[in-house]
């Protein structure tokens, strides 16, 4: 690849991602565009970036820009805080809520693993409060190749071995004859999914109780990490909590949230000026 | 260190999954059938087994449900690893007292994954 090519790749996915790419990281970039390349019939990803370049296209280049983020993610990768909301965070909620219905956002939640994770593991916690909350789960991502995997639910021979015991693939999903396993119909009427920037307003998604976006938040250029601060902290309602992967660090990028002192790995809205959209 | 028995008719599986485990510090024995995997059993009981479904002479089904039956044979975490990959088979191993069930083709990551699920890592 070109220093030039990668140099325009590195703007494309600032613009439309925010996400930053330091030159050492070029082979990402050939990795995760090879299927875009193959696709196009592009012999180099010089050729795609000259073709960019003669022919703006501002769709293609948002699914160049979608096609560059990492797409990592397995069932429960987020063990440990999907069971501080399961146990903590959303009781704590359901306590607060007159309507019994609590909302969470899974914010770059890539192919669905994590949304559905999070809707197994409440299912699970059938003797708790929570089985009598009504629970919304919303996941967003900024591929729309990643969210039709994710609303089809259906996965493969080896993305349902890694992170899931044989008791919850059996228990929530079926069989195709094909090898492949899919989400029971039980478990979808609670998840739902849809493409969604970061980098903008997400007022139309309401407010949530609880907003988790693990592993976005590092890849990113700093004036894109404070742009999506921003967009998560306007979406949470009052006392609301937002979680962020475990090696994760906000200090310094937003005045709007700080560390909850009662929710081990949790971040509360510092102002009141949180989403009033509830639910 | 922890014990784990693999047993599979293939060499091959014994050996991939012998590297695998032996990175997750195992220590590692091989049998051939469930017939003598059930006698080493006898002489010592390992902490985890690893286990193909069809093999000659005793098959894993049938291995497993002899082992239940032993002193200390509800012990060790069996973890199935086969071909076998449909649900009826899978709830069939859950009843004969299988702990995780492996569906081959398996790699390092899967292995660790199941393991891990049954607190073996």
């Amino acid at each position: 690849m070109q220093e030039s090519t990668f140099n325009e790749l590195a703007d494309l996915a600032l613009r439309n991602s925010g996400q930053h790419f330091a030159p050492t990281k070029s082979y990402l970039m050939d990795a995760r565009l090879s299927n875009i390349s193959r696709r196009e019939s592009f012999a180099t990803l010089d050729d795609l970036v000259q073709c960019l370049k003669a022919r703006p296209n501002p769709r293609f280049e948002q699914e160049v820009a979608a096609a560059l983020t990492s797409k990592k993610t397995s069932f429960f990768a987020e063990r440990e805080t999907i069971e501080q909301i399961v146990t903590h965070a959303l009781p704590q909620r359901l306590k607060l809520s007159k309507s019994g219905i609590l909302r969470i956002w899974c914010a770059g939640t890539s192919t669905g693993q994590e949304a559905w994770s999070l809707a197994m593991r409440i299912r699970e916690d059938v003797g708790s409060p929570l089985a009598s909350a009504q629970i919304e789960i919303i996941g967003s991502d900024l591929s729309t190749d990643c969210v039709e995997t994710a609303k089809r639910g259906v996965y493969g021979h080896f993305d349902v071995q890694k992170g899931l015991s044989i008791h919850r693939l059996m228990t929530n999903f079926n069989r195709h004859d094909n090898g492949e396993w899919e989400i029971k119909d039980d478990l979808r009427e609670t998840v739902f999914f849809r493409r969604q920037n970061l980098l903008n307003p997400a007022s139309d998604l309401g407010g949530f109780d609880v907003i988790l976006c693990s592993n976005i938040i590092s890849s990113l250029a700093k004036p894109a990490k404070r742009q999506v601060l921003e967009t998560l902290s306007k979406q949470m309602l009052p006392d609301a909590y937002l979680f962020f992967g475990p090696d994760e660090s906000i200090e310094g990028l937003s005045s709007s949230i700080k560390p909850s002192r009662d929710m081990r790995g949790a971040f509360i809205r510092t102002s009141s000026d949180s989403a009033t959209a509830a639910a | 260190m922890k014990h784990c028995l693999i047993v599979d008719d293939s060499r091959v599986v014994r050996t991939v999954a012998g590297r695998i485990i032996q990175d997750l510090s195992f220590t590692v024995s091989e049998a051939a059938h469930g017939a003598e995997a059930l006698e080493l059993c006898r002489k010592d009981m390992p902490d985890a087994i690893l286990l193909d479904w069809n093999m000659p002479v005793m098959n894993g089904l049938d291995f497993l449900r002899a082992l239940r039956r032993e002193d200390n044979g509800k012990d060790p975490v069996v973890v199935f690893c086969t071909n076998e990959n449909d649900s009826e088979h899978i709830s069939e191993a859950i009843r004969a007292g299988a702990n995780e069930y492996i569906m081959k083709p398996f790699d390092a990551e899967i292995v660790e994954s199941k393991f891990s699920e049954v607190g073996l890592v």
